[in-house]
């Protein structure tokens, strides 16, 4: 009897000890979608925006701790300049070169979190380290959307956080500083992303 | 004497004259970059932009007046999403079909309006008419970032404006209706824009 309470306890506790414990997550590379926009000549911003990152993060909404990172490949960048029309090379194929980017030295970018901050039961900010350019530097990211639930497109079965962050970094901390002045040197970055529950 | 008089009178005021005649501007292409921003499943905003656009506008900011037209080329959506690896379809090429934008039947989409009010020199709403799938309704457009001068990049030789509008519709307004509701009618958006005088 005594044993048949307590496995019964322990068969009613679990589904609370799985929400308890940290669960991993994989990005959604089709909605995980980080933009950049910066000054250009005092006159306009720019935006611009990397494709397809990779990447993972865990939750645990209880002991509110969590990891994150996210990979990027730096060629993906996109400005929506893709074709030269008579010019030398179009904005995209600069910024790939070791003026910006240099991705042919560093392919990838990558963030990684080292705490997140909570509020309630949402995680509010996100410490971390962006890496560009072989330099790291911290770069907290402020999230401002979050949420987890079913997925809608798998009549549930899935099950998956999403929302928006946004940060700003000075790229001459990461040794970018191409045409600072005319372009601007504060960087602000936001993304949509995903997670599904693996 | 009096002749001579009204001579010079008359070259004096030539310049004061052609500087507040209605001057045009034609856009720049490789600056200039609507985008657009939709709730996605109640969860995170997604953002997509259209990498053509072409236009003009005129501008009097000694008489306040002023009138633009951008004409966005609908096939050139893009949202980070263009390869469709194992999926039947990438999202930039189902936003193409008629479930969206319908590009075949209607590669355009166009927005034309005038200067409804200014913050000292610089125009601060515009208000005009969105098409979009064939149907025009009126949108506003408010002039978040706005500045006229030399361009830097000419040594001063090139005079251009440059600036931010934003905005937000309905898309089923326009007719628009697949997925309202899993993906939000209401779009917002933001065009980053630049522009040489002719």
């Amino acid at each position: 009897m005594s044993r048949k309470l307590t496995a019964c306890l322990f068969a009613a506790a679990l589904p609370f000890g799985a929400n308890a414990a940290p669960e991993s997550y994989t990005i959604d590379p089709y909605h995980t979608v980080p933009y950049w926009e910066t000054d250009h000549l005092g006159f306009a911003t720019m935006r611009g925006r990397f494709e397809k990152p990779t990447g993972k993060f865990t939750i645990d909404t209880a002991a509110k701790t969590g990891t994150l990172e996210i990979v990027i490949e730096t060629k993906t960048l996109s400005t929506g300049d893709p074709d030269r029309d008579g010019r030398p090379r179009t904005r995209d194929e600069h910024l790939r070169t070791p003026d910006f980017f240099n991705v042919a030295e560093f392919p990838t970018m990558t963030y990684k979190a080292t705490s997140l901050r909570f509020k309630g039961d949402d995680p509010e900010v996100i410490e971390g380290d962006l890496t560009l350019l072989g330099v790291t530097k911290p770069v907290p990211l402020r999230i401002l959307r979050w949420k987890c639930g079913p997925d809608p497109r798998t009549q549930g079965k899935r099950y998956q956080c999403g929302g928006n962050a946004t940060g700003v970094f000075k790229r001459s901390d990461f040794g970018m500083k191409f045409g600072i002045g005319p372009i601007g040197d504060e960087v602000t970055l936001w993304m949509s992303f995903y997670g599904f529950r693996q | 004497m009096r002749t001579k008089l009204g001579a010079c009178l008359l070259a004096a005021a030539l310049p004061f004259a052609a500087g507040a005649a209605p001057e045009t501007y034609t856009i720049d292409p490789h600056h200039t970059f609507p985008h657009f921003e939709l709730d996605h499943l109640g969860y995170s905003w997604i953002r997509g932009r259209f990498d053509r656009t072409a236009g003009r506008f005129t501008l009097d900011p000694a008489a306040r007046t002023g009138t633009v037209e951008l004409v966005i080329q609908t096939a050139s959506v893009t949202t980070g999403d263009s390869e469709r690896g194992e999926r039947p379809r990438a999202r930039d090429e189902h936003l193409r079909t008629p479930d969206f934008f319908n590009v075949a039947e209607f590669p355009s989409m166009t927005f034309r309006g005038s200067a409804a009010t200014w913050r000292d020199d610089a125009p601060a709403v515009i208000d005009g008419q969105l098409t979009l799938l064939g149907v025009t309704r009126p949108l506003a457009l408010t002039v978040t970032q706005w500045k006229c001068g030399p361009d830097p990049r000419t040594q001063g030789k090139r005079y251009m404006c440059g600036g931010v509008f934003t905005g937000s519709f309905m898309r089923s307004d326009f007719g628009m209706k697949f997925g309202v509701g899993p993906v939000s009618d209401e779009v917002k958006l933001w065009i980053g824009m630049e522009a040489f005088r002719n």
